[in-house]
């Protein structure tokens, strides 16, 4: 298969079966799920010995575990004697992991520490030999757990780069960083895993139209004339508004992604001002103006900033994703606080959000859209403001309006090269 | 509700009388009737404006070894992470959230509904656990076909607890806790009114 014709070289066009082809998926599983930074927990999930969460790398199970060293180890879900998962939960703390069929025990780094059945043999086998398989590489950025089944991978930093401009603009507004509130949402969508990313790496111009009976005209027009889209790197993306200067106060903490905050009362819309009101301090002048909308990091990460949650889209097969999206709060907050954002994101967003089903209804339709017969020679047009993109000396890479699809372009030339990799 | 509630084997006959119970069960059937009408503004007229309508996230958590041979150790509720966990439920809404359904279903852009899905729901096992004042906690389970033009047929099922309070126009909902008997959800939306 020549890549070539599946994304031509500026990436306008891309043929449907980049979305629904088997063969172009295992090449994704090879030179994407098994070679780029993917993302795995945040450390406030497992904050003491013992803590250990559930995650996928593509469609490999991952136990990602915090040892009585206080590392955090990320081993793949699966016994080195038959293959079964060693962990059924979640998440929880323990000190071990138990494979039901012989009883092979793991301590919480992966070391093999028991064969029940040894002892009725002679031989010993070599136990450090047949710990879980370590995920080789983890890394963690503002304790955000990242994993690569490439040992060679640069690292987490480089490979985020000017990402972390964007991401900080949150991250760092907040005096003790952002926690992840328990454990994800997670559910099986009828779709290819790349359109709930693109969705969130810069499309947020299906808003006024897919949303339309959600969000009202006077937020989409914030986001026509005040919305920037950036490509800090190819593959990564970021969209915000970015609020005058002498916007009143509520209007950058909140707007009406914010609707859990105007019910929320006085307290939490206090917090939000305080926050507001340190935002020049801690993140500067520009970065204080921003108004998060989405955000992506290559491949399969999200940041919802809106709705506070990031979201991973795992892929299972070129026609089914499990999606998991998890709440996001300031970790300073008051308890309470960090319910209502919660309720903010569970109430849009999620198996059981007002604007998600409609996402979710976008997706499953798109697929089948790239499985059907004659129309090889319609590939999906990915051309609009086609170098309309532009540097800008205020803020990290390239910066045009939200309607340029530029953010997909640079994904999708990413996802070329890296499928020709794959290939050899 | 609690756990030791659920586990009350017995109702009281001075409080859940024959008729009592006639009552709570034609509310339901006429809850269910309104859905399955997609009379969704009439439905709401059925909530309390102090609801509190929640869907808990359902896990699978650790076996509790020190559990072991109790019911308790396999008790539904260790599954749940509800509103007042540190979990994501997936569904925790007040009265404007609900309102904000119910518009968005008389839209016609409102895509994943358009054209509008067909459901048939099943209401039985209604229980009243107790009546307090004008309180009453009663469960029920559902069944609901769901069928979306151009999907496949999905069916739903779950259990409701709810808190109903009676006032002169009949009951309304105050409190619903959904409990979806889903471990992998594939359904399309659990954005829908259970």
């Amino acid at each position: 298969m020549n890549i070539a014709d599946v994304v031509n070289d500026d990436a306008t066009l891309i043929s449907r079966r980049a979305w629904s082809d088997p063969e172009i998926y295992e090449l994704e599983k090879r030179g994407i799920f098994g070679k780029a930074w993917l993302f795995l927990a945040h450390e406030s999930q497992i904050r003491e010995s013992g803590d250990f969460v559930q995650a996928y790398m593509g469609e490999t199970p991952i136990i990602v575990s915090r040892g009585p060293d206080g590392a955090v180890y990320a081993n793949i879900n699966s016994c080195s004697h038959r293959g079964l998962p060693v962990c059924r939960s979640d998440h929880g703390n323990t000190t071990k992991f138990v494979c039901p069929y012989h009883n092979w025990n793991y301590d919480v780094t992966g070391k093999l520490v028991a064969i029940p059945q040894e002892r009725h043999v002679k031989g010993r086998p070599d136990k450090s030999k047949l710990g879980l398989k370590a995920v080789p590489r983890v890394e963690s950025w503002n304790g955000m757990i990242f994993g690569s089944f490439d040992p060679e991978i640069e690292s987490l930093d480089d490979y985020l780069g000017d990402m972390r401009f964007y991401l900080d603009a949150f991250f760092a507004r907040f005096p003790q960083g952002i926690e992840f509130y328990g454990a994800p949402q997670r559910w099986k969508i009828n779709a290819n895993w790349k359109l709930p990313v693109e969705n969130q790496l810069g499309d947020v111009n299906h808003g006024p139209f897919l949303h339309a009976a959600v969000i009202p005209p006077e937020a989409n027009a914030e986001v026509f004339e005040l919305g920037l889209s950036v490509v800090p790197k190819p593959g990564h993306g970021a969209t915000f508004r970015l609020m005058p200067e002498d916007a009143p106060v509520e209007s950058v903490a909140w707007g009406f992604e914010g609707l859990a905050t105007l019910l929320g009362g006085a307290e939490v819309q206090d917090y939000l001002r305080e926050i507001q009101a340190q935002a020049k301090e801690r993140v500067g002048p520009l970065r204080s103006r921003m108004k998060g909308l989405t955000y992506g990091v290559y491949p399969n990460l999200s940041f919802l900033w809106s709705n506070t949650a990031f979201k991973v889209s795992h892929p299972r097969g070129p026609g089914q994703v499990e999606y998991w999206s998890w709440s996001v709060v300031p970790a300073d907050a008051p308890d309470d606080f960090k319910k209502i954002m919660r309720g903010n994101h569970t109430a849009f967003f999620g198996p059981g959000g007002i604007l998600e089903q409609e996402d979710s209804e976008a997706w499953v339709q798109q697929f089948q859209g790239s499985k059907i017969d004659y129309a090889e020679d319609r590939p999906y047009f990915y051309g609009l403001g086609l170098g309309e993109e532009q540097e800008r000396s205020d803020m990290p890479g390239l910066v045009s309006v939200t309607a340029n699809e530029f953010y997909a372009r640079h994904f999708f030339r990413r996802w070329r090269s890296a499928l020709e990799a794959a290939q050899g | 509700m609690s756990d030791e509630k659920m586990q009350s084997d017995c109702y009281d006959p001075a409080k859940v009388t024959p008729a009592l119970q006639l009552d709570v069960e034609q509310f339901y059937y006429r809850e269910a009737r309104l859905l399955d009408n997609r009379q969704y503004q009439s439905w709401l007229a059925l909530c309390s404006e102090s609801i509190h309508y929640v869907m808990p996230a359902r896990t699978n958590p650790l076996v509790d070894n020190s559990e072991r041979g109790n019911e308790s150790m396999i008790s539904i509720e260790r599954e749940l992470e509800g509103a007042d966990s540190t979990g994501t439920p997936i569904r925790n809404e007040t009265y404007p959230y609900l309102m904000l359904r119910v518009e968005r279903s008389f839209k016609p852009n409102a895509w994943a509904e358009n054209p509008p899905a067909r459901t048939r729901r099943i209401v039985g096992n209604i229980e009243i656990l107790d009546v307090q004042n004008d309180r009453l906690s009663v469960t029920s389970a559902f069944h609901l076909h769901y069928s979306r033009p151009g999907s496949e047929n999905f069916l739903y099922a779950g259990q409701r607890r709810d808190v109903l309070l009676r006032g002169e126009d009949g009951y309304k909902i105050l409190d619903r806790v959904i409990i979806m008997d889903v471990a992998e959800i594939v359904l399309p939306t659990l954005g829908l009114f259970l």
